[in-house]
């Protein structure tokens, strides 16, 4: 297996790992809840096939789903977010890049991963909040809830990247 | 024939695509049966297993809070052991005992079972407790659980060694409640937002009460014992239609740092549960 598959499952076990025992037990002023775990889909190989994205996307969500007993639902918002990751990537992606790429700082520029970053996360918590709201649904909250974890998350995805795009440089 | 071929081909990514999200969706409008389904129980003690680990670390960062109300819960039973002891020292001098052990007798048809939490999720709408005592240990779905200071939720599906409880912090569940010295109740109904607070609903509007009055469990399940302490009045409003109020209480259970609680057995709840559907049939 390759060092990239490698890291990959090595993401994936630490981030659902964080997300269960850390992230998923804060509730900053009582609304916003980081989803870090997103993370591992945002840094999916540029030029993987999307069947794969799809199916890893769908795992990742069921996993965290099944700590949770919230089945589907993290399933649902996963698996939207990774089929549009194509289109974001075709938005965002420099149009210089051929090779094989990980969607990264320096890999993008700052300022068109922080787009793809966005778009990738504004998706996730709009359709996990959306589809959880059907069961008790107060426009307010929705839209607090939607807010507060989607600033929260990003933070944490551009502080990951910073270390990352640090350690790397190094 | 070969052109359409090669059109699946292609666009394979959205035919999985639609597969998953159908997928996905069954399992979210299913989930309610789920909860109690084979496969969730089989995952579920994998996660409590791994849950168990972590959990411990949480229990120590908690126990200043927990000492607390431990003392608290002992000095209240204190009281009451000195209350038992007077009555038993009066029934030593009494000649007439006879109606003070019909009385004791009926305490026991109520057990606890001392648990520990393993998982809680307080976040989300949707809330679950998963707990360190499961079938092994005598727990049933239907079981009332209960914190050191008031009613915690209700024990949904249990594996071999957890169980999952679903709290009041929950839409899906009603518990049902009275305001303490009346005998009109309503069911608890949480509104998702803050889980410190929940709401008493269909309370008839003529029923007296005042901020500050205690909620009780009615005891018209077999789930709860009467008279257990669940909040406190806090405000209250009309509901849309005129005749019922909507009572806002605050949770005397603090969800955040709760650890240890207890669960409730009823001896004769199989036997209410079989009465009362062979009386329906």
């Amino acid at each position: 297996m390759s060092s990239s598959g490698i890291r990959q499952i090595f993401l994936f076990i630490l981030l659902v790992f964080l997300q269960v025992w850390l992230f998923n037990k804060i509730h900053l002023l009582r609304y916003a809840t980081p989803m870090l775990y997103i993370y591992f889909i945002v840094k999916l190989p540029g030029d993987m096939n999307r069947n794969v994205v799809v199916i890893l996307s769908a795992l990742i969500g069921l996993c965290v789903d099944l700590f949770e007993y919230t089945l589907g639902l993290n399933m649902l918002a996963c698996l939207v977010t990774g089929f549009m990751r194509h289109y974001y990537l075709r938005l965002f992606a420099p149009r210089d890049i051929f090779e094989s790429f990980i969607p990264s700082f320096s890999s993008f520029g700052q300022a068109l991963f922080l787009r793809y970053a966005i778009a990738m996360t504004f998706t996730f918590m709009v359709m996990l909040f959306t589809v959880e709201s059907l069961s008790l649904f107060d426009p307010l909250t929705l839209t607090f809830r939607i807010a507060g974890s989607f600033i929260l998350t990003l933070l944490l995805i551009c502080a990951f990247e910073s270390i990352q795009s640090g350690i790397s440089k190094k | 024939m070969k052109n359409l071929f090669n059109f699946i081909l292609k666009n394979v990514h959205w035919l999985l695509f639609l597969i998953l999200l159908s997928f996905s969706v069954w399992l979210i409008v299913k989930n309610n049966q789920f909860q109690r389904s084979k496969f969730l129980l089989v995952a579920q003690d994998i996660t409590g297993k791994v849950y168990a680990v972590t959990s411990g670390f949480q229990s120590y960062m908690n126990l200043n809070t927990i000492n607390a109300g431990l003392l608290k819960k002992i000095a209240e039973l204190e009281t009451e052991v000195y209350a038992y002891q007077q009555l038993l020292e009066m029934k030593a001098d009494s000649v007439q005992t006879g109606s003070l052990e019909v009385d004791s007798l009926r305490v026991l048809i109520y057990q606890f079972i001392q648990a520990r939490i393993v998982n809680k999720n307080i976040s989300g709408v949707e809330n679950y407790i998963t707990l360190n005592r499961g079938a092994e240990d005598g727990i049933e779905a239907d079981m009332g659980v209960l914190s050191a200071n008031g009613v915690v939720g209700v024990v949904m599906a249990t594996s071999a060694h957890h169980s999952v409880v679903i709290p009041v912090l929950n839409p899906k569940f009603h518990l049902s409640c009275k305001v303490k010295h009346s005998n009109y109740y309503g069911p608890l109904v949480w509104d998702g937002k803050d889980a410190r607070y929940t709401y008493l609903t269909e309370l008839p509007r003529h029923v007296d009460f005042e901020v500050g009055d205690t909620i009780v469990t009615s005891g018209y399940s077999t789930i709860f014992p009467e008279g257990l302490p669940v909040g406190v009045i806090v405000a209250s409003q009309k509901q849309k239609d005129d005749n019922y109020n909507s009572v806002k209480i605050a949770l005397f259970t603090d969800f955040y740092t709760l650890n240890g609680v207890m669960i409730v057995k009823n001896s004769y709840q199989q036997e209410q549960k079989k009465l009362q559907k062979e009386v329906i049939q």
